[in-house]
């Protein structure tokens, strides 16, 4: 009798140290033979009540954050940054910014229209662009209003609210030069309208360039088939480019020879410039990183050692490096990048840190491959003026009180 | 579809393909032959948005009392009686600052997006000629014309020159030139 419970309570107390991945339980726990063993949990749940789609563990409570602006209609909502772990963002948690709603589409009659300055000018099914070769990639996606809340003074409480309009995702599809390729495009053609099928029809212009390089015709997600609000069932991803030109439940792509100038990319997503200039096609989202952890929000439980972690991208390559200072700027450090450091795509950065316990400030600043070093917020003031906003992508202050307390300050 | 029941396997037929694309867009690689060819009219189905010299502007015509009467029955709730925007509703102020009207560079845009997109609850509903007399409303109210009368249709709409549109510049820093800012 005694054997066999011994036994039993071996085993599970074996599967609990799996799971903390502690070895010292597991040899305290085999010489324990004389003590009162923890009751067992007894069966947990079957197969059949988990269900076919797993659910996470209900102590996990992780969501986004609806954004500050408008009905719901427009606007959308942010990832949690200060709990993500590595580069990928869950496709649930994943933001989402939308400008009529998230339409409900079914796959078998949604249809791609490719027409303009080509030969020949096709419909593709859902059933059509699976047939073509596919590719898997790694890619951020930025809202252009990362952080516009930001601009003028600092209101985000965490780096949710402060950055979560951008997340990482396993992006599969068919390249969409590909595609382009049957349909025969004019030498001439320089743009393209692509066009989503939500109420408003948004539509925006994409540089001939950029199909011809790097875009997708996206289907899936993270390894299955795209979230409803990610564009279900297609969008269009282009790798660095600000999040609203990657135009979601993509329904058609016109071919011309100038770009359109849409509504949104002469308004919203247009940067202004002294003088009462306004940047035309302000695309790519620059070089950006952020302390994830720790971060607003939070608090330090007294002096000694803390990992910093955090996320670095830039819309230009890949991240080279990023430099964190614990004192306010006086000194920076390079942190170490977590691999796979990718194009165009989210890259853990971590260094470890012992805090001493004094008031302090820190921070972290990317550098990319094309040299772009992140700016501070006094230079990117000159550059866009008091109604700039969009495409922030200033150095971000974390303060630390003595308390442990953190928040958003600037310096 | 099949492929979003089961993971059904699509043999593919034997295609090989270069992965270099040359600066030209014809290109000597091999085409999959998927897709179906569409005519001209099936296209026009599709097609709904304008181009800024007002290729694909409709027939009719609106003027400003058209507009302003749609605007408000239709539009003022989010948009306030005097374009000032109401911020709950999540629009904001067509006077000022990043939706200025004024600013825009193209006329021909403001009748695209209005006409796709607005009113945001029931967007796609509005007829050609009270998208003519919206657009007439709007360039009158926020001053771009000084004309309480305007009567706008393709012809005029797309002769119409915005003001703000040399204000538009090209970043020295960014992979465009002046061409692609250039009216063709
Ligand atoms: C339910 C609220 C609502 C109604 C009704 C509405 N709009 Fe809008 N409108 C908005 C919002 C919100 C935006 C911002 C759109 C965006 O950011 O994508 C907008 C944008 C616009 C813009 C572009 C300026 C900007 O802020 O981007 C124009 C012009 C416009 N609306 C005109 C109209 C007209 C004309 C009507 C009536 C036919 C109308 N709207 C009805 C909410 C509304």
């Amino acid at each position: 009798m005694k054997n066999t419970s011994l036994t039993n309570g071996n085993r599970r107390q074996f599967m609990k140290a799996g799971m903390a991945t502690s070895a010292a339980l597991l040899s305290s726990s085999a010489l324990a033979q004389e003590t009162v063993l923890e009751p067992s949990r007894g069966p947990g749940r079957t197969v059949m009540e988990m269900g076919y789609y797993g659910e996470r563990s209900e102590y996990v409570k992780d969501a986004r954050l609806k954004g500050n602006r408008g009905t719901g209609l427009i606007g959308g909502s942010l990832t949690p940054l200060q709990h993500g772990h590595g580069i990928v963002t869950p496709s649930g948690l994943h933001f989402e910014v939308h400008h009529s709603g998230v339409p409900d589409i079914d796959p078998s009659e949604h249809k791609l229209l490719i027409h303009g300055m080509v030969d020949d000018a096709k419909i593709f099914t859902m059933e059509d662009l699976l047939r073509f070769p596919s590719v898997n990639r790694f890619h951020f996606l930025e809202c252009a209003g990362n952080g516009m809340g930001e601009w003028m003074a600092p209101r985000g409480q965490t780096v949710q609210q402060t950055h979560g309009l951008t997340s990482c995702s396993q992006w599969t599809g068919v390249p969409l030069k590909i595609v382009l390729n049957e349909l025969g495009v004019k030498t001439d053609a320089k743009w393209i309208l692509a066009e989503g099928d939500d109420g408003a029809r948004m539509t925006r212009s994409i540089p001939m360039w950029k199909a011809m390089d790097d875009a997708i015709l996206a289907y899936a997600q993270n390894g299955e088939f795209l979230r409803p609000e990610q564009g279900f069932p297609l969008r269009l991803l282009l790798p660095g480019f600000e999040g609203n030109m990657n135009v979601k439940w993509l329904r058609r792509l016109e071919i011309g020879d100038k770009p359109w100038w849409t509504h949104h990319e002469d308004t919203e997503y247009a940067d202004p410039r002294p003088n009462d200039k306004i940047r035309a096609f302000s695309f790519y989202m620059e070089g950006r990183s952020v302390i994830t952890s720790p971060s607003a929000g939070m608090k330090l439980n007294g002096p000694g050692f803390y990992e910093i972690s955090g996320l670095a991208w830039s819309g230009a390559g890949t991240v080279k490096k990023v430099d964190i200072s614990t004192d306010s700027g006086k000194t920076w450090q390079q942190a170490n990048l977590e691999a796979p450091v990718l194009p165009k795509s989210h890259t853990r950065f971590k260094m470890p840190w012992t805090w001493d316990g004094k008031e302090t400030n820190i921070m972290s600043r990317s550098t990319d491959d094309t040299g772009y070093v992140q700016p501070t917020y006094e230079e990117m003031y000159k550059l866009q003026g008091p109604i700039g906003m969009m495409h922030n992508n200033a150095i971000q202050n974390w303060h630390i009180a003595q308390d442990g307390e953190i928040t958003n300050v600037r310096l | 579809m099949s492929a979003y029941k089961t993971m059904k396997i699509i043999t593919l037929t034997t295609v090989t393909f270069g992965v270099a694309f040359g600066g030209l867009y014809a290109s000597a690689q091999e085409k999959f032959g998927f897709g179906r060819s569409v005519d001209k009219d099936e296209i026009a189905r599709y097609d709904s948005d304008i181009h800024t010299d007002g290729t694909g502007l409709p027939e009719g015509s609106g003027n400003v009392a058209l507009g302003r009467e749609i605007f408000e029955y239709q539009c003022a709730l989010c948009h306030g009686e005097n374009l000032e925007g109401v911020p709950e509703m999540g629009a904001r102020t067509l006077h000022d600052g990043r939706r200025d009207i004024k600013k825009l560079p193209y006329a021909t845009s403001l009748f695209d997006f209005v006409r796709r997109a607005m009113p945001l609850t029931d967007p796609g509903t509005l007829s050609n000629d009270e998208a003519y007399g919206l657009v007439a409303f709007l360039l009158v109210e926020t001053g771009v014309i000084d004309d309480p009368d305007l009567t706008l249709d393709a012809k005029s709409l797309a002769a119409i020159k915005m003001p703000n549109r040399k204000n538009f510049i090209i970043d020295p820093a960014s992979r465009f030139t002046a061409e692609d800012l250039e009216d063709k």
